[in-house]
């Protein structure tokens, strides 16, 4: 059995979380290509539904650019987009893979967050992304009809929990 | 010495009477959104004593910090606790139980307090009690009941990630975590409620300890 993934710099936690964002981003950014407001609408979703999308995919690009960012402030190397198959073949498909990406995402800046514990700064921008990934998990469970907040406590994923979650969606 | 949480009460406490004695209050209470009660709150003198207390005393322990959420948590419990079963809601644009879902909420804050209760208990600290508050109109409007539980979560989310960097031990954060996470869910659903955006920014902001009194000191009576 390997070793649990240690996160042990700064530039190990931040590109950790520049991987899942780059899954983010690039789902969005792709998705919102393939499916047209149009195509939400047919599917009987709310007019405000695939401009919320819009403002999802945004924020992921900034959370994309601004880890890249501080990576190289630091001297690390940020580690570049990959090649997914998200798998989904309709815009329900799409719409669920989001809300998977999200709930892991929380879970996953949750259980780094520990890594950034002597970089004050660090780790509170991580933080305020966060709850930025809780907010849109939220709204994306009471889409899919679910709980926004299905529990009193979020869960919590390891490093290698997530890996092994997000892993089948990154071809190379 | 006063224990610090005790000191930051009374200190509210003092505020909110030389503030409802102006008369001010309960302008600033009709405010919606808790950023716009925080400015109008910045902008009287009187706050300047809140500021002072609070760069006196960093929180420079984990008891400090969880009794610091704590205390957030006893208000946004006691808020829904007290609150919930005033009004009926209805559906949500979705088609969910509001009423169920406050009720999911108020829930989740009970634990909340519950788990920080027994955590500062074991580890030999005092744990903050309730006070006794005032919500306001948000007993009598049920807009106003919604918007103050958006303003208490959204509040509660900026608390704890301007905390965040003052907790030393590693599992204490992992469990602050787990619990901002769940207050973001909520002020999610509670922006979307209220005709907000339910994810305003990129990123969160994260307010200080002052920052936070200012918004939620007007709440507490004693």
């Amino acid at each position: 059995m390997q070793d649990p993934m240690m996160l042990e710099t700064p530039v190990d936690v931040l590109n950790y979380a520049l991987t899942l964002e780059h899954l983010e981003h690039a789902f969005y950014r792709d998705g919102l290509q393939e499916f047209s407001a149009d195509d939400f609408e047919t599917a009987g979703y709310a007019g405000n539904v695939y401009e919320w999308f819009g403002i999802i995919r945004d924020h992921e690009m900034e959370h994309v650019n601004v880890i890249t960012q501080v990576i190289n402030d630091l001297g690390g190397e940020p580690v570049a987009e990959a090649t997914y198959d998200f798998g989904y073949t309709d815009l329900a498909g799409f719409i669920g893979v989001a809300q998977v990406l999200e709930n892991t995402g929380v879970s996953a800046y949750q259980g780094a967050a520990q890594f950034l514990i002597d970089e004050d700064e660090l780790l509170t921008a991580a933080l305020t992304i966060h709850g930025v990934e809780a907010r849109h998990a939220a709204y994306l469970n009471g889409l899919q009809g679910e709980s926004p907040f299905p529990d009193a406590v979020n869960p919590t994923l390891t490093p290698d929990e997530v890996l092994a979650a997000a892993g089948p969606f990154i071809i190379s | 010495m006063k224990l610090f949480h005790e000191q930051l009460l009374a200190e509210i406490v003092d505020e909110r009477r030389r503030m409802s004695r102006r008369g001010v209050l309960t302008g600033s209470l009709k405010l919606a959104g808790g950023a716009a009660v925080a400015l109008s709150l910045a902008a009287i003198p009187g706050t300047q004593s809140i500021r002072h207390v609070v760069a006196a005393q960093e929180m420079t322990s984990d008891l400090d910090v969880l009794n610091y959420a704590l205390t957030l948590e006893h208000l946004e419990y006691s808020f829904y606790r007290d609150g919930i079963g005033l009004f009926t809601f209805g559906n949500d644009s979705r088609g969910q139980s509001i009423d169920t879902n406050f009720a999911a909420i108020r829930d989740h804050e009970g634990a909340h307090v519950e788990t920080l209760t027994s955590v500062i208990t074991e580890l030999g600290g005092e744990p903050v009690a309730e006070a006794t508050y005032d919500f306001g109109d948000a007993y009598t409007d049920p807009m106003a009941f919604i918007a103050t539980a958006a303003a208490l979560e959204n509040t509660g989310v900026s608390a704890y990630d301007g905390a965040g960097q003052y907790i030393s031990d590693p599992e204490l954060l992992t469990a602050a975590g787990s619990i901002v996470a769940v207050e973001a869910r909520h002020a999610s659903y509670l922006n979307l409620l209220t005709g907000v955006l339910p994810f305003p920014a990129a990123f969160e902001t994260p307010l200080t300890m002052d920052e936070v009194l200012e918004i939620a000191g007007p709440f507490i009576v004693s």
